[in-house]
């Protein structure tokens, strides 16, 4: 067998736009620094959590155990499980499936497992609120069946820490290096601290093994952990509230428009980061293509996911099928519904088929905030509704009477603006402590890729070792 | 692991032009073999048209029986050729290139037959054209809300997509076969290739086809399936079938079971054809590595689909669970089902030896496809086979020996078409072997070769 001569030859080592391994150091670590404008950003962010915990406080002295004036707090803690809860994942399957790009964007994505921390203080008085297995005597419809009365108090909150715990741990796990870098490239309490975090990490070949054990290990608990958790809170938190509502896919449509929220959440922190981080030679456009890409298949997925559930109702008629969609689609949230359609599906669908958008920084990005903002109102129109379901008729066969809309008194708004603003907060804060775009990482990623001329284009030769 | 080989052009040719150039030994006494099995089937089907449903098992109240679950069962293999092909298109994975034309392939030839199904099953194919609602003034058949109706559509869109990306695909090939053809050969490939001539034009739009049919192939894909389930999920009257999550369950499952179909093509491809140095075990490795997840997923999905059957606590659902997975001999197919879908094939492939083992890859992904037909014997028939409020009579379903040759009898028809097929089309497409040959590397990083893979560049 004769050998093919390869059409293609090298131009250079690294690519020419590619920071020198001790310039991604310097750089990285320098990038953790705290300006001006980051402490302002801070305050403003710190004091707004502030007003969230307000908000949650009032709600709880004004309307005390009244579970259906708590819909929008439900609202956000789901919407923050949404964003939060599958942001990691972008960090974990692509790095599964071998793919480049993902690299800078890992530390990133992994990060957004601290909101978990708002999330889960959130649960607490949701926890407290939701009905009892056992109302007038008599079991009430749930996944728990013959479980003990406490399962959905206590398996929620569990479920819920152990994601974050998980997620927190995964952002440890792969921050080893950069703690090392952090010791011995700078001074004061960086130093001081990246040398207590490292935990003596030297880069040996068995720390190295070890290192990319605890990330598949960790990776692939996060993912179990991620359904699990969005099984017990979309069932025991909206389905179970509404009698006769019994949808199979609701906990996989709120799994997968989770890793869409946290598609658009990587996105747009990687564009902050980008704008406002100082790391654009670190962050490219392969970056925010690939994201592009992946959010335009979660967008067309979302509207799947939907509609399969949607024309089994619609289709049915029977009457907890036309309660189903009486409740959550043309009634009182018939215009959260719309919203949240046109946003999650419609818009992102036709503006990211357009390549010009698609394949730019900015494109994906703005698309991100549209697809954010249309999750948030898709768990308010799936959770506000669910949870102002009297409690009295949680035994009935099907819903007959439609509660009316519920708006937000100015609690809600101070909770939803409280809560979210303490998440951006905590990645912030975290982005000072370890560098936002992994060192190792990029490093890793300059050595195994690097431009070669292809015939008369030229292209990127990408080595994929095990 | 990649276990990239430098492989001539000329090696390429003649080995993967094998089959064309110079048939083997066996081809000939096994497609005589097939054919009869063939002809004995057809002449089933119109013992079973002349006679009537009687001959069946078919009876009241089960009038969906093993022609249905086939049908089902052949629409889902038939996803391996666009899971495959278009989306590892799409996602530029290297591995899929000798595994695309067979996976087409199979969509094609599997389509086909699952159309067959129903033919036969409503007993006078003759009205098929009813299908179509072509004239709603009769008043026969006016509804085009029926699933019944979406059927025919989305299968007839997914088989003439599926042709067409098959053939888009094998024009390069065709136009190789051409040039080294004489007499009545040449002019059947030079009337196939369509002038093909490898110039820098064609090779574009030929890319730029694939990817645009890629594209325009996913939805269809996706819909099939779903469609296919809607004809169960939309029915309030039986139990168990009125769900929201058959949709994506029939597609993940159909994902399953036929990408499963494609690992076993590829081991016997191996080793009728000898291709071992096109189709290797890293690509086995791939395949595997790819069902443990997907399985994965349809696990789940069993599982939800079966919690929340269970979830409203009523009567019926619970009695009909009950009869599936306690009642004799329900609950034995129920145990092989979850044993041959998942737990014993999926444990295997997560040991590195088992999925680069191409024997071991062969048996497992047929105990896949066994577990995933049973599935949908478990989706279609129990629901029916319970006494409900409005049957007057009801009995278990005891499938007839016709119906068991016929399910026989559609594997046979499928592998005499394969073979059919590669008598005259290579099997692995020669020129993505090419391609990949330019496209991949081995790069020097440190003291180890690492493989390596050339990309557009931003």
């Amino acid at each position: 067998m004769a050998t093919d001569r390869h059409s293609h030859t090298e131009v250079s080592h690294e690519h020419p736009s590619a920071p020198s391994a001790g310039e991604v150091v310097e750089d990285l670590v320098a990038a953790t620094g705290a300006g001006v404008t980051f402490r302002r950003v801070a305050y403003i962010l710190g004091f707004l959590a502030v007003l969230g915990v307000v908000g949650v406080i009032g709600k709880a002295v004004t309307v005390g155990g009244d579970t259906t004036k708590w819909g929008y707090v439900a609202a956000v803690m789901a919407f923050l499980l949404t964003a939060g809860g599958g942001a990691p994942m972008v960090a974990i399957a692509p790095a599964l499936a071998k793919a480049n790009w993902v690299r800078p964007a890992s530390r990133i994505a992994a990060m957004f497992s601290l909101i978990g921390i708002v999330t889960s203080l959130l649960l607490i008085p949701l926890l407290v609120l939701l009905p009892s297995l056992v109302v007038e005597e008599t079991r009430r419809r749930s996944v728990w069946f013959e479980a003990p009365v406490y399962s959905p108090h206590v398996w929620g909150m569990m479920a819920l820490v152990g994601l974050t715990v998980t997620g927190l741990a995964l952002f440890y796990a792969s921050a080893l290096p950069d703690f090392a870098a952090m010791r011995d490239h700078s001074t004061g309490w960086r130093q001081r601290w990246g040398e207590k975090l490292s935990r003596g990490w030297r880069g040996t070949d068995v720390q190295w093994r070890s290192l990319r054990m605890r990330i598949g290990m960790f990776g692939t608990l996060y993912f179990l952990l991620l359904v699990f958790t969005h099984f017990l809170i979309s069932t025991d938190f909206a389905m179970s509230m509404v009698p006769g509502w019994r949808d199979a896919i609701f906990p996989m449509y709120h799994s997968v428009s989770s890793l869409q929220a946290g598609i658009a959440s990587v996105t747009l922190a990687l564009w902050v980061a980008r704008r406002y981080g100082g790391l654009e030679r670190y962050l490219h456009l392969d970056q925010f293509w690939a994201l592009g890409k992946l959010l335009f298949a979660f967008s067309l997925l979302w509207f799947y996911f939907f509609f399969s559930a949607f024309i089994v109702f619609w289709y049915g008629r029977a009457n907890a099928d036309i309660a189903f969609l009486d409740l959550l689609i043309r009634g009182p949230m018939v215009y959260g519904f719309a919203t949240a359609f046109v946003l999650c599906f419609f818009a992102p669908w036709w503006l990211l088929i357009w390549n010009r958008l698609r394949v730019s920084v900015n494109g994906p990005a703005a698309v991100a905030v549209v697809v954010l903002f249309g999750l948030l109102v898709d768990r308010v129109r799936l959770y506000v509704p669910s949870w102002s379901v009297p409690g009295d008729r949680i035994h009935d066969s099907y819903l007959t009477d439609i509660p009316a809309t519920i708006w937000p008194d100015a609690f809600d708004i101070l909770t939803i603006i409280g809560a979210v603003s303490a998440a951006v907060l905590l990645m912030l804060l975290a982005s000072r402590a370890v560098p936002a775009v992994s060192i190792w990482e990029v490093q890793q990623m300059n050595l195994l890729s690097r431009p070669v001329q292809f015939l008369r284009t030229h292209g990127v030769l990408v080595a994929k070792p095990d | 692991m990649q276990q990239r080989r430098d492989l001539s052009q000329t090696h390429t040719n003649r080995v993967l032009l094998n089959s064309q150039l110079n048939t083997p030994s066996w081809w000939l006494p096994t497609v005589i073999l097939l054919g009869i099995v063939v002809i004995i089937g057809w002449v089933v089907i119109g013992f079973i048209l002349n006679k009537g449903l009687g001959v069946t098992g078919l009876s009241r109240p089960v009038f969906w029986g093993l022609m249905i679950v086939t049908f089902v069962f052949w629409v889902g293999i038939s996803h391996a050729g666009i899971m495959i092909s278009a989306i590892l298109r799409l996602t530029q994975a290297e591995w899929r290139r000798p595994v695309t034309r067979a996976a087409e392939l199979l969509t094609v030839f599997s389509l086909l037959t699952a159309l067959l199904f129903p033919l036969i099953h409503e007993g006078r194919p003759w009205r098929a054209y009813w299908y179509a609602p072509y004239d709603f003034a009769r008043g026969i058949f006016p509804s085009v809300r029926s699933p019944l109706v979406w059927d025919p559509s989305a299968i007839g869109t997914y088989l003439t997509g599926s042709t067409l990306f098959l053939y888009v695909a094998l024009l390069p090939d065709l136009g190789n076969l051409r040039d080294r053809t004489t007499g009545w050969q040449k002019v059947f490939y030079t009337m196939l290739a369509l002038g093909w001539r490898g110039n820098p034009r064609q090779w574009k739009l030929q890319t730029i086809g694939g990817i645009l049919l890629s594209a325009l192939m996913l939805p269809i894909f996706v819909s099939v399936h779903s469609i296919v389930s809607w004809d169960f999920a939309v029915t309030t009257g039986v139990e168990g079938w009125h769900s929201t999550i058959f949709a994506p369950y029939f597609v993940i499952g159909a994902v399953h079971s036929g990408v499963s179909a494609v690992v076993t093509m590829m081991a016997l491809m191996r080793w009728l054809w000898k291709w071992g140095d096109f189709i290797r075990p890293e690509h086995f490795d791939a395949l595997a590595r790819l069902l443990i997840v997907v399985a994965t997923g349809w696990l789940g999905f069993t599982f939800l689909e079966l919690i929340f059957a269970l979830y409203t606590l009523e009567g019926p659902e619970l009695a009909l669970r009950e009869m599936q997975i306690f009642s004799w001999p329900w609950n034995v197919w129920f145990i092989v089902f979850l044993l041959t879908g998942y737990f014993i094939p999926v444990p295997l492939w997560l040991f590195k030896k088992v999925r680069n083992n191409i024997a071991m890859m062969f048996w497992t992904s047929i105990l896949v496809n066994i577990g995933m037909w049973l599935e949908r014997f478990f989706i279609v028939v129990p629901g029916l086979a319970r006494k409900t409020p409005f049957t007057f009579a009801w009995e278990s379903y005891k499938p007839s020996p016709i119906e068991w040759f016929l399910l026989g009898w559609s594997v046979a028809w499928v592998s005499f078409l394969m073979l059919l097929f590669a008598r005259f089309f290579p099997l692995v497409p020669l020129f993505e072997q090419k391609e990949s040959q330019v496209f991949t590397t081995n790069v020097k990083i440190g003291r180890a070769s690492v493989p390596a893979i050339i990309r557009e560049q931003e």
